[in-house]
Protein backbone atom coordinates (compact mmCIF):
# COMPACT_ATOMS: atom_id res chain seq x y z
CA UNK A 1 0.00 0.00 0.00
CA UNK A 2 1.07 3.77 -0.69
CA UNK A 3 2.22 5.57 2.12
CA UNK A 4 0.77 9.17 1.04
CA UNK A 5 1.50 10.58 4.83
CA UNK A 6 3.31 13.93 4.38
CA UNK A 7 7.19 13.86 5.16
CA UNK A 8 8.95 16.80 8.12
CA UNK A 9 9.94 19.76 5.88
CA UNK A 10 13.70 18.90 5.33
CA UNK A 11 15.93 20.95 8.02
CA UNK A 12 17.58 23.37 5.33
CA UNK A 13 14.22 24.79 4.29
CA UNK A 14 13.92 26.84 8.22
CA UNK A 15 14.44 30.14 9.21
CA UNK A 16 16.08 29.09 12.24
CA UNK A 17 14.39 30.97 15.73
CA UNK A 18 13.85 29.64 18.94
CA UNK A 19 11.03 26.90 18.82
CA UNK A 20 12.91 25.41 15.78
CA UNK A 21 15.62 25.10 17.70
CA UNK A 22 14.64 23.58 20.26
CA UNK A 23 12.42 20.69 18.59
CA UNK A 24 15.04 19.82 16.48
CA UNK A 25 17.27 19.80 19.92
CA UNK A 26 14.76 18.12 21.75
CA UNK A 27 14.83 15.51 19.07
CA UNK A 28 18.40 14.82 18.92
CA UNK A 29 18.63 14.95 22.45
CA UNK A 30 16.17 12.33 22.88
CA UNK A 31 18.03 9.57 20.80
CA UNK A 32 21.40 10.71 22.48
CA UNK A 33 19.48 9.95 25.80
CA UNK A 34 18.56 6.92 24.01
CA UNK A 35 21.57 5.56 23.30
CA UNK A 36 22.86 7.10 26.69
CA UNK A 37 20.21 4.66 28.84
CA UNK A 38 21.65 1.47 26.60
CA UNK A 39 25.07 2.68 27.46
CA UNK A 40 23.69 2.81 31.18
CA UNK A 41 22.15 -0.30 31.08
CA UNK A 42 25.45 -2.09 29.94
CA UNK A 43 27.34 -0.87 32.72
CA UNK A 44 25.05 -2.21 34.92
CA UNK A 45 25.31 -5.04 33.62
CA UNK A 46 29.51 -5.46 33.29
CA UNK A 47 29.33 -4.27 36.69
CA UNK A 48 27.01 -6.98 37.93
CA UNK A 49 28.59 -9.78 35.86
CA UNK A 50 32.12 -9.02 34.91
CA UNK A 51 33.86 -7.53 37.89
CA UNK A 52 36.89 -7.82 36.23
CA UNK A 53 36.32 -5.36 33.51
CA UNK A 54 35.34 -2.73 36.22
CA UNK A 55 38.36 -1.19 36.62
CA UNK A 56 39.06 -0.70 32.77
CA UNK A 57 35.17 1.28 33.15
CA UNK A 58 36.52 3.40 36.04
CA UNK A 59 39.42 4.44 34.19
CA UNK A 60 37.20 5.87 31.80
CA UNK A 61 34.93 7.45 33.82
CA UNK A 62 37.43 8.72 36.15
CA UNK A 63 39.49 10.34 32.98
CA UNK A 64 38.62 13.63 31.97
CA UNK A 65 36.67 12.28 28.84
CA UNK A 66 34.32 10.74 31.29
CA UNK A 67 33.79 13.65 33.34
CA UNK A 68 32.74 15.42 30.02
CA UNK A 69 30.32 12.40 29.39
CA UNK A 70 28.91 12.59 32.85
CA UNK A 71 28.34 16.41 32.38
CA UNK A 72 27.01 16.43 29.26
CA UNK A 73 24.78 13.60 30.24
CA UNK A 74 23.33 16.06 33.18
CA UNK A 75 22.90 18.82 30.49
CA UNK A 76 20.66 16.45 27.95
CA UNK A 77 19.11 15.03 30.42
CA UNK A 78 18.16 18.65 32.06
CA UNK A 79 17.23 19.35 28.51
CA UNK A 80 14.80 16.73 28.24
CA UNK A 81 13.46 17.32 31.83
CA UNK A 82 12.81 21.05 30.91
CA UNK A 83 11.59 20.77 27.66
CA UNK A 84 9.33 17.44 28.27
CA UNK A 85 7.45 19.70 30.84
CA UNK A 86 7.12 22.88 28.53
CA UNK A 87 5.46 20.19 26.32
CA UNK A 88 2.84 19.05 28.83
CA UNK A 89 2.32 22.05 29.77
CA UNK A 90 1.41 23.12 26.02
CA UNK A 91 -0.89 19.95 25.52
CA UNK A 92 -2.97 21.27 29.15
CA UNK A 93 -3.45 24.33 27.03
CA UNK A 94 -1.24 26.75 27.96
CA UNK A 95 1.93 28.74 27.02
CA UNK A 96 1.00 29.13 22.72
CA UNK A 97 1.02 33.04 22.74
CA UNK A 98 4.03 33.54 20.35
CA UNK A 99 5.69 35.53 23.26
CA UNK A 100 5.37 33.23 25.98
CA UNK A 101 6.42 30.12 23.93
CA UNK A 102 9.85 32.28 23.06
CA UNK A 103 10.31 32.95 26.31
CA UNK A 104 9.54 29.84 28.05
CA UNK A 105 12.12 28.63 25.12
CA UNK A 106 14.69 31.11 26.84
CA UNK A 107 13.87 29.43 30.20
CA UNK A 108 14.36 25.92 29.09
CA UNK A 109 17.53 26.66 27.13
CA UNK A 110 18.48 28.66 29.80
CA UNK A 111 17.43 26.65 32.92
CA UNK A 112 18.78 23.09 31.63
CA UNK A 113 22.18 24.88 32.29
CA UNK A 114 21.71 25.82 35.69
CA UNK A 115 19.48 22.65 35.87
CA UNK A 116 22.76 20.69 34.96
CA UNK A 117 24.95 22.39 37.86
CA UNK A 118 22.24 21.37 39.77
CA UNK A 119 22.53 18.17 39.65
CA UNK A 120 26.32 17.63 39.30
CA UNK A 121 25.90 19.41 43.42
CA UNK A 122 23.63 17.16 44.49
CA UNK A 123 25.56 13.86 43.29
CA UNK A 124 28.55 15.23 44.33
CA UNK A 125 27.04 16.32 47.58
CA UNK A 126 28.89 20.07 46.99
CA UNK A 127 26.68 21.78 48.69
CA UNK B 1 -9.73 4.94 20.80
CA UNK B 2 -8.33 5.82 18.09
CA UNK B 3 -4.66 3.75 17.83
CA UNK B 4 -2.82 7.31 17.91
CA UNK B 5 -4.83 9.05 20.46
CA UNK B 6 -3.68 5.97 22.63
CA UNK B 7 0.18 6.60 21.41
CA UNK B 8 -0.06 9.73 22.37
CA UNK B 9 -1.61 9.24 25.64
CA UNK B 10 0.96 6.31 26.83
CA UNK B 11 3.79 9.33 25.52
CA UNK B 12 2.44 11.65 27.70
CA UNK B 13 1.74 9.75 30.71
CA UNK B 14 5.36 7.96 30.46
CA UNK B 15 7.29 10.95 30.24
CA UNK B 16 5.44 12.45 33.37
CA UNK B 17 6.70 9.21 35.28
CA UNK B 18 9.81 9.45 33.39
CA UNK B 19 10.54 13.19 34.75
CA UNK B 20 11.12 12.97 38.12
CA UNK B 21 13.28 9.45 37.71
CA UNK B 22 15.57 10.99 35.28
CA UNK B 23 16.17 13.80 38.17
CA UNK B 24 16.61 10.79 40.66
CA UNK B 25 18.89 9.00 39.13
CA UNK B 26 20.97 11.52 36.98
CA UNK B 27 21.97 12.66 41.07
CA UNK B 28 22.49 9.24 42.34
CA UNK B 29 24.77 8.42 38.88
CA UNK B 30 26.33 11.48 39.46
CA UNK B 31 27.10 10.09 43.35
CA UNK B 32 28.51 6.84 42.32
CA UNK B 33 29.52 6.51 38.95
CA UNK B 34 33.47 7.19 40.45
CA UNK B 35 32.81 4.54 43.62
CA UNK B 36 34.44 0.97 43.91
CA UNK B 37 32.71 -1.78 42.92
CA UNK B 38 31.01 -2.83 46.06
CA UNK B 39 29.69 0.86 46.43
CA UNK B 40 28.07 0.44 43.50
CA UNK B 41 26.54 -3.31 43.69
CA UNK B 42 25.03 -1.75 47.29
CA UNK B 43 23.10 0.84 44.91
CA UNK B 44 22.44 -1.36 42.79
CA UNK B 45 20.78 -4.31 45.33
CA UNK B 46 19.46 -2.23 48.01
CA UNK B 47 15.90 -0.63 47.68
CA UNK B 48 14.54 1.68 46.82
CA UNK B 49 16.94 2.04 44.16
CA UNK B 50 17.06 -1.03 43.22
CA UNK B 51 13.25 -1.18 42.02
CA UNK B 52 13.23 2.89 41.25
CA UNK B 53 16.05 1.92 38.74
CA UNK B 54 13.82 -0.79 37.29
CA UNK B 55 11.32 1.41 36.60
CA UNK B 56 13.55 3.73 35.17
CA UNK B 57 14.87 1.45 32.65
CA UNK B 58 10.96 -0.14 31.76
CA UNK B 59 9.49 3.79 31.27
CA UNK B 60 12.59 4.84 29.67
CA UNK B 61 13.08 2.35 27.00
CA UNK B 62 8.68 2.73 26.47
CA UNK B 63 8.76 6.11 26.29
CA UNK B 64 12.12 6.06 23.63
CA UNK B 65 10.28 3.62 21.63
CA UNK B 66 7.24 5.74 21.33
CA UNK B 67 9.42 8.99 20.72
CA UNK B 68 11.56 7.55 18.36
CA UNK B 69 9.25 5.58 15.95
CA UNK B 70 7.49 9.18 15.89
CA UNK B 71 11.19 10.06 14.11
CA UNK B 72 11.28 7.11 11.74
CA UNK B 73 7.60 8.14 10.66
CA UNK B 74 8.83 11.42 9.84
CA UNK B 75 12.01 10.88 8.55
CA UNK B 76 12.06 7.51 6.69
CA UNK B 77 10.44 7.61 3.27
CA UNK B 78 10.95 3.86 2.77
CA UNK B 79 8.17 1.68 4.32
CA UNK B 80 9.98 -1.48 4.74
CA UNK B 81 13.03 0.56 6.47
CA UNK B 82 10.24 2.12 8.54
CA UNK B 83 9.12 -1.27 9.39
CA UNK B 84 12.35 -3.05 9.90
CA UNK B 85 13.33 -0.15 12.14
CA UNK B 86 10.55 -0.31 14.56
CA UNK B 87 10.24 -3.66 14.64
CA UNK B 88 14.14 -3.38 15.15
CA UNK B 89 13.52 -0.73 17.73
CA UNK B 90 10.74 -2.91 19.89
CA UNK B 91 12.63 -5.74 20.54
CA UNK B 92 15.52 -3.67 21.46
CA UNK B 93 13.36 -1.82 23.89
CA UNK B 94 12.43 -5.06 25.20
CA UNK B 95 15.40 -7.33 25.30
CA UNK B 96 18.08 -4.33 27.17
CA UNK B 97 15.63 -3.58 30.09
CA UNK B 98 15.02 -7.33 30.67
CA UNK B 99 18.46 -8.28 30.57
CA UNK B 100 19.67 -4.83 32.94
CA UNK B 101 16.64 -5.91 35.50
CA UNK B 102 17.21 -9.44 35.55
CA UNK B 103 21.10 -9.09 36.17
CA UNK B 104 20.27 -6.39 39.33
CA UNK B 105 17.86 -8.53 40.67
CA UNK B 106 20.24 -11.35 40.21
CA UNK B 107 22.14 -9.57 43.07
CA UNK B 108 21.53 -10.49 46.14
Amino acid sequence: MENNNPLSPHLQIYKWQISSLLSITHRIVGVINFLAIILICVWSILIVFFQNNYSTINVFLNSSFGKFFIISLCWTFSFHILNELRHLVWDAGYGFDLKVAKITGIIVFVGSFILTILFYILGRNLF
Amino acid sequence: MHTSTKKWLFTKISSLILIPLMAWFLVNFVSIYDKNHSQILIFFSEQPSKILFSIFVIIAFFFSALTISEIFEDYLHDVKIKNVANKALNLFAIIIPLLTILSIYNLN
